[in-house]
């Protein structure tokens, strides 16, 4: 089963992401922040991260830094309500950029889209 | 003549004759019967005698007929035992020279008291009346330069400067000039023009003048005011003979002369002139002109024609050097003129910018004060986006994990007003995001014109785009770009989202004193005109308009940069939109 990562630090997201995707068939794990996400990504391998930019007190834009340094082939979606970070170069290192919104169609579409790039001929 | 002489016996009359014969005072004696008794050398000579053997026989009668005097009377009432004194008695004696008599006279009496004859001292104070006429037309002189002085000290009006000047050359019709003629000189075209001319305009009205004068003295703003008055109730003006008139200074004539040497010169029509300065003569109907130049430093300002066309008085060198004060005082206030006209400019243009600087620094005020509440809108923004994302996004997953769910109107209602509230969101973010944007110089034109592209590529495959009509001169105004795009996109988008096929839109740009304005405006039939009225109705009046935030927002981006807005209707009835914004003298930096 395809396992996907969800990092906010808004729990009520994480528990709607997380419903939402787990009803789609995902296997989904949740973190709060980025010292509890490195802990699930030693223990466990994803298939896929969905990242929050602002994280409390940690920035989301250090958590992709390092990710895509350490875990290059996981596939990382940026989830904000900023859409200011869209122009910040540091960003684009990401492969999706999803503004939250109501609409959890337009995260489930980019899900699928990533994962169907990703997947092998 | 011995007579008299032989009749007063005592020895007072050896004395008189030894006391006065070569006495450097005149001396006479006249009998009862009018005849001349005695005369001394000195009187002699007063009267024109080479010497006193030519009196013989001379009477009162041929003395009188000599001196313009009315010595009959004087006679009458000396013999009568009265006094009679005269003082510069001005008069020409019988060899026709001009003479100035101090004549004392007394009767002259026998020992016993008897009235005999008469006693006459006479002095000669030609000379000294001479030198008293002198200095009183040196203090006059300087009494009119003085008075030009203070008066034009008092004036920066140059007009009125240069009245005071010509009304000061022929302020004393005897010491001065009777008429004076200015001329200004025009370097582009290396013409003189005439200008004004005072004095008067008739031997008559000089009479008045000069009558007048005689009983009241005036100062010199008197007699301006006077020569006004005069002007404007006459018919003719002296002004008028010269004032369509240009000399071109290529010719030769005394006008060029006198500009080109700037040397006074002194003509008289016996001179032998040129033909150009013989029509100048005519024209100012004269016979003798003094011309003076108007010249500081190295410029050329004119000159000064004067004449004495009415007493046919002579021009002398000291009239001329009087004239040629007169002209230099006439370069200064010029000169004076022109620098106070610079002041003036230059005090204007100081104002202006202060006002412009103001009005700048009260931008940059409400720009800062934007850009804080752009920060403030921002983070707001934010938190609510992540309440209405999981709102929405709950509502949502309600809806697709059970589509028979018997809450789905109530899921479907949540989904939708937390769909708006996003939309809302994302209008003030894009607001807030322009706040970020520094501050700058703004090409007006471009701003528009960059609008109007971001509004072209977001249209829909059926809707016309606006026709774009920007004026040729380029503005700046000052601000957030940024913000200043995105109000002017509101409004833009109003005309494409919200009007029908049969509805023409032209976004135009006006320069209209010190602000730049953006109109939208529309075009069409009564209903297009009854489309525009209810739609702008609806976004500018509805408090629960869909527009009604981000116009807010656009409004007070608008007015935060010292603009303005509103709704204009023209003459085809249809109201357009505007917006102006107050120019900024900036560089081009855009």
């Amino acid at each position: 089963m395809t396992k996907i990562l969800i990092v906010d630090d808004d729990n009520h997201i994480r528990k709607l992401y997380g419903d939402f995707l787990t009803l789609e068939g995902y296997e989904v794990k949740t973190a709060a922040d980025a010292c509890e996400a490195y802990e699930v990504i030693q223990n466990e391998r994803f298939d896929l991260i969905v990242l929050d930019i602002e994280l409390g007190g940690d920035s989301g834009l250090d958590m992709l830094k390092r990710l895509k340094r350490e875990y290059p082939d996981i596939p990382i979606i940026l989830n904000t309500a900023y859409s200011i970070y869209k122009s910040d170069f540091h960003t684009w290192v990401a492969d999706g950029y999803i503004l939250k919104s109501s609409d959890i169609q337009s995260l489930k579409n980019k899900i699928e889209e990533l994962l169907a790039h990703d997947a092998p001929a | 003549m011995n007579e008299l002489l032989s009749r007063t016996t005592d020895k007072s009359t050896d004395l008189l004759r030894a006391l006065f014969t070569d006495s450097s005072l005149g001396f006479l004696i006249i009998n009862e019967r009018g005849l001349l008794e005695f005369i001394n050398n000195e009187a002699a000579r007063i009267i024109g005698f080479d010497n006193i053997d030519e009196v013989d026989g001379y009477s009162l009668h041929d003395i009188e007929s000599v001196i313009s005097c009315n010595l009959r009377e004087v006679f009458s009432m000396v013999m009568k035992g009265h006094d009679y004194r005269k003082k510069e008695h001005r008069c020409t004696n019988r060899r026709g020279h001009f003479v100035v008599l101090s004549a004392y006279c007394s009767p002259y009496r026998q020992s016993d008291g008897t009235i005999v004859g008469l006693i006459a001292i006479i002095q000669d104070v030609t000379s000294f009346y001479r030198k008293k006429t002198e200095l009183e037309n040196a203090i006059s002189e300087l009494s009119i330069i003085s008075q030009v002085a203070e008066a034009l000290s008092s004036t920066a009006d140059l007009e009125t400067a240069l009245k005071i000047i010509l009304t000061g050359v022929t302020a004393n019709q005897g010491l001065s000039f009777n008429r004076a003629f200015l001329f200004t000189y025009d370097e582009n075209q290396n013409v003189l023009r005439g200008k004004m001319a005072i004095g008067p305009s008739s031997p008559e009205e000089a009479g008045k003048i000069w009558s007048s004068l005689a009983q009241q003295p005036r100062t010199l703003t008197e007699l301006l005011k006077d020569y006004i008055e005069r002007e404007n109730s006459s018919s003719f003006s002296l002004s008028s003979m010269i004032t369509d008139w240009e000399i071109p200074m290529e010719e030769t004539s005394i006008f060029s002369q006198a500009m080109n040497s700037s040397q006074w010169i002194n003509v008289d029509f016996q001179d032998i002139l040129d033909d150009n300065s013989g029509k100048i003569l005519k024209r100012l109907r004269t016979n003798h002109l003094a011309v003076a130049p108007i010249i500081s430093k190295d410029s050329k300002f004119g000159l000064i024609a004067a004449d004495n066309q009415i007493t046919g008085k002579r021009i002398s060198d000291s009239d001329m050097q009087l004239l040629q004060t007169f002209a230099n005082n006439t370069a200064v206030a010029i000169e004076r003129s022109r620098l106070y006209q610079n002041l003036v400019e230059h005090s204007a243009e100081l104002e202006k910018k202060n006002k412009l600087l103001a009005r700048s620094q009260e931008q940059m005020v409400r720009v800062e004060k934007m850009s804080v509440i752009g920060e403030l809108t921002s983070s707001i923004a934010h938190e609510l986006r992540n309440p209405l994302a999981v709102i929405g996004g709950f509502a949502n997953l309600m809806l697709s994990a059970n589509k028979n769910d018997p809450n789905s109107e109530y899921l479907n209602i949540i989904l939708t007003e937390a769909k708006r509230a996003e939309s809302v969101l994302h209008q003030v973010l894009d607001f807030s995001r322009a706040s970020r944007t520094k501050s700058r110089d703004i090409d007006f034109n471009k701003l528009v014109n960059q609008t109007h592209e971001i509004l072209v590529s977001r249209l829909k495959h059926n809707q016309k785009p606006p026709v774009l009509e920007l004026s040729d001169d380029k503005h700046f105004v000052w601000g957030n770009p940024d913000q200043l795009q995105h109000a002017l996109y509101q409004y833009m988008s109003l005309s494409t989202e919200e009007m029908t096929d049969e509805c023409g839109v032209k976004i135009s740009t006006q320069t209209r004193e010190n602000v730049v304005h953006m109109t939208v405006a529309f075009n069409g039939d009564d209903k297009v005109r009854k489309q525009v009225v209810k739609t702008l109705n609806q976004i500018f009046n509805n408090p629960g308009g869909t527009y009604k935030l981000s116009i807010i927002v656009a409004g007070e981006t608008i007015r935060y940069h010292g603009g303005n807005f509103g709704i204009e209707t023209t003459s085809g009835n249809i109201p357009n939109i505007f917006i102006e914004l107050p120019i900024k003298g900036g560089q081009n930096n855009d």
